[in-house]
């Protein structure tokens, strides 16, 4: 691909990508006007292309230009530590609010949610599921995000390794719960059960199999960026 | 005093929105048209109009959309009421600067 170096150099120094790629295409399509010219010339071939790339400006003195518009940058390049050091517990219980919450609308439509409604079999196990369904797929679906943030922005693996460790350390789970005394309906919701306090432990060896699921598949991704960026080493 | 890259930058904003004011033109276009009416004197690596080009958008000077002319699609710039407010503070600024610097290398 053309300007390859040139767009990991303004990744690499913090450029917002919408930028580096409008910057991008601006600069073949003038790189393509200049080959043109060259070739009105009578330049031939590889010639024409070689001019017109001369024309048109060292990667260096490109990527220099564009670097110093200091508004060009992208908020994950000015504040990291906001993005993947505060962001990703807040983004993982949202998240995992999302099926739980499709739930609590099926449950309302219905009329499960009236307090002692008779609720059917099949309720209880689309509440299990919605559940599973946050542990499983919408908290791991946070880790790849940000992952996914770090590799876009050519960021330090470290930001990757923070944004996913800080919600694992928090250990957001989420548990159907349905025979509670005093309690007619189904329990349902996010918690956090950091895993410094006891409280988190507990939960843990209760919930074992789902939790170490959730682990894994939340670092999956984490692990895949570290194998990239060693292979492109 | 501005630094001789101050005064360079502030040139080609300049001579971006002097152009843009007469017709809308995509970027190669504008670099050619300041090597023609400069008579080569200014040349830069042409692609680096591209982030002058995109800071002023970003300031408001100048509006871009794409366009499709003879078969190639590009992005047009042109001036934007606050762009040409601009032009014209600039306008003023530069030839009382060049008068003065005129008048010390003329001065006899």
């Amino acid at each position: 691909m053309r300007f390859e170096a040139l767009r990991e150099i303004l990744l690499k120094g913090g450029v917002a990508p919408r930028h580096v790629r409008r910057y991008l295409a601006e600069l073949t399509e003038h790189l393509d006007d200049l080959t043109e010219k060259q070739r009105a010339l009578g330049y031939d071939g590889e010639d024409a292309e070689m001019r017109a790339r001369a024309l048109l400006g060292e990667d260096r003195e490109l990527a220099a230009a564009m670097l110093e518009q200091k508004s060009f940058r992208s908020i994950t390049a000015r504040a990291p530590w906001l993005i993947f050091g505060i962001l990703p517990p807040f983004a993982a219980t949202a998240a995992m609010l999302v099926p739980l919450g499709v739930l609590a609308l099926i449950g309302k439509v219905l009329g499960f949610a009236e307090k002692g409604a008779a609720r059917p079999h099949w309720f209880e196990l689309l509440a299990t599921a919605a559940a599973a369904c946050a542990n499983l797929v919408f908290f791991p679906l946070v880790s790849v995000l940000f992952v996914a943030l770090v590799a876009r922005h050519r960021l330090s693996l470290y930001w990757a390794l923070v944004a996913v460790a800080i919600p694992l350390i928090l250990f957001l789970h989420s548990v159907a719960e349905f025979t509670i005394p005093g309690h007619p309906g189904i329990r349902i919701g996010v918690g956090m059960a950091p895993i410094f306090l006891a409280k988190g432990w507990k939960t843990m060896g209760a919930q074992w199999p789902t939790v170490a699921a959730q682990y894994v598949l939340a670092l999956l991704p984490l692990v895949w960026l570290a194998r990239r960026r060693l292979t492109a080493r | 005093m501005p630094s001789e890259s101050a005064l360079a930058a502030g040139l080609s904003e300049l001579m971006v929105l002097r152009l843009l004011k007469e017709q809308e033109m995509y970027g190669y276009e504008i670099v050619q048209a300041i090597a023609v009416r400069t008579r080569q004197a200014l040349t830069p690596g042409e692609g680096v109009i591209y982030p002058l080009l995109h800071a002023l958008e970003k300031d408001g000077l100048l509006r871009s959309r794409r366009k499709s002319v003879g078969g190639r699609s590009r992005i047009y710039y042109s001036l934007t009421a606050r762009g040409a407010k601009r032009l014209s503070a600039m306008t003023d600024h530069w030839t009382s600067l060049s008068n003065a610097v005129g008048a010390v290398l003329h001065a006899v």
